[in-house]
């Protein structure tokens, strides 16, 4: 398997209030509650940090397994994709 | 050419009409708000050549660049440059269509200050602001109604802004139920209420996050770009953040008065 990255959409706006983020989606201006596994995964969609990083950190943080972290990960990525909320790609996209 | 400037929550605008009609419409709406000194923004005002387009509601859409919108509803059709600070509108000669177009104005306008137009009462009291939010029929204007001792700021739509320091409640011309323009005049905000009719006055804390989602649906804002979405969205956050938040539940007594004082 190929190695992904995801980066935050720069036109999202977001805040972390104890632990959990609100993010606003760009296209329909809905709020995203995400909880800590969520808030997890979006503070480390900056483009740098490989997905199978971000499940090795829910695995050792929340004490799950490695299948279920994936899957559940890359189910996750998948609502925040069709949300507009993050680009996936296989490269480290590049600075503009 | 008549021109005199509104002053609002801070923000002044220099109103130019060639129209005596449309100049006295201005006037009488906006007594008690009509200002002096150098203007942030000018707005023209004319009467429509033809006939408007048809629109019913109101309809913000981006018009040739990030910071220009048409804004267009039945009774009137204008642009509104957020860049330039400019704005230019035909309407038809009444309050209404005026108040209501100027209401879009500074929902615009005031984003790029750290403020926002919201859906609430609000009143001074004992020196502070109080904000009530809600939508129609939740209890603004019974609010402000029940609470002759204190300053109104309006009964329907409050303006917030954040700009440095505290957060600052301003009184506003726009009018609800009670037909009556607030004073200007502005406070600290000490507190925001999201209000709910109750058989007891209850005050519940909530946390920013709740405050957040309970505070944006109030916020009166049309354009749906996303950097100005954005905007909105960081202004509100940072406002839930610096100014205690609470559900009120109540009865219509003055009662709710005491609960608040002692939450």
């Amino acid at each position: 398997m190929p190695e992904t990255y995801l980066t935050q959409s720069p036109r999202v706006a977001w805040r972390v209030y104890d632990g959990e983020a609100v993010v606003l989606s760009p296209d329909d201006s809905t709020l995203n509650t995400l909880n800590s596994v969520g808030t997890l995964i979006w503070e480390a969609a900056d483009g740098r940090t490989p997905v199978s990083a971000i499940v090795a950190r829910i695995c050792e943080e929340f004490a799950v397994d490695a299948e279920r972290a994936g899957r559940d990960t890359l189910a996750f990525i998948a609502t925040l994709r069709g949300r507009g909320l993050v680009t996936v790609s296989e490269t480290i996209p590049q600075a503009r | 050419m008549a021109e005199l400037c509104l002053g609002i929550a801070g923000l002044r605008t220099a109103v130019v009409t060639p129209d005596p009609d449309l100049a006295g419409i201005v006037r009488g709406r906006f007594t008690g708000f009509v200002s002096s000194g150098p203007a942030d923004w000018r707005l023209e005002i004319s009467r429509p050549p033809g006939r408007l387009p048809s629109a019913g509601d109101v309809v913000v859409r981006p018009d040739g660049s990030p910071t220009r919108f048409s804004v267009q509803r039945r009774d009137f059709a204008g642009t509104v440059d957020v860049g330039a600070r400019r704005a230019d509108v035909t309407l038809t000669p009444d309050d209404v269509s005026l108040e209501s177009f100027v209401r879009i104005l500074y929902s615009l306008a005031l984003v790029e200050v750290h403020g926002l137009v919201v859906h609430a009462a609000s009143l001074i009291r004992d020196g502070g602001a109080y904000l009530f939010c809600g939508p129609s029929g939740s209890g603004k204007t019974t609010v402000a109604r029940l609470s002759p001792d204190a300053t109104l700021l309006s009964d329907e739509l409050s303006i917030v802004r954040t700009t440095g320091g505290p957060a600052v409640c301003f009184g506003t011309p726009f009018r609800g139920e009670l037909a009556l323009a607030g004073a200007d005049r502005a406070a600290r905000l000490v507190g925001i209420y999201f209000l709910r009719h109750g058989d007891r006055h209850e005050v519940l804390a909530l946390r920013p996050r709740q405050a957040l989602a309970r505070l944006l649906p109030n916020v009166l804002f049309f354009a749906r770009e996303p950097d100005i979405a954005a905007a909105v969205f960081r202004v509100a956050a940072g406002l839930v953040d610096a100014v205690p938040c609470f559900d009120l539940s109540f009865r219509p007594d003055p009662g709710f008065w005491e609960v608040i004082r002692n939450a």
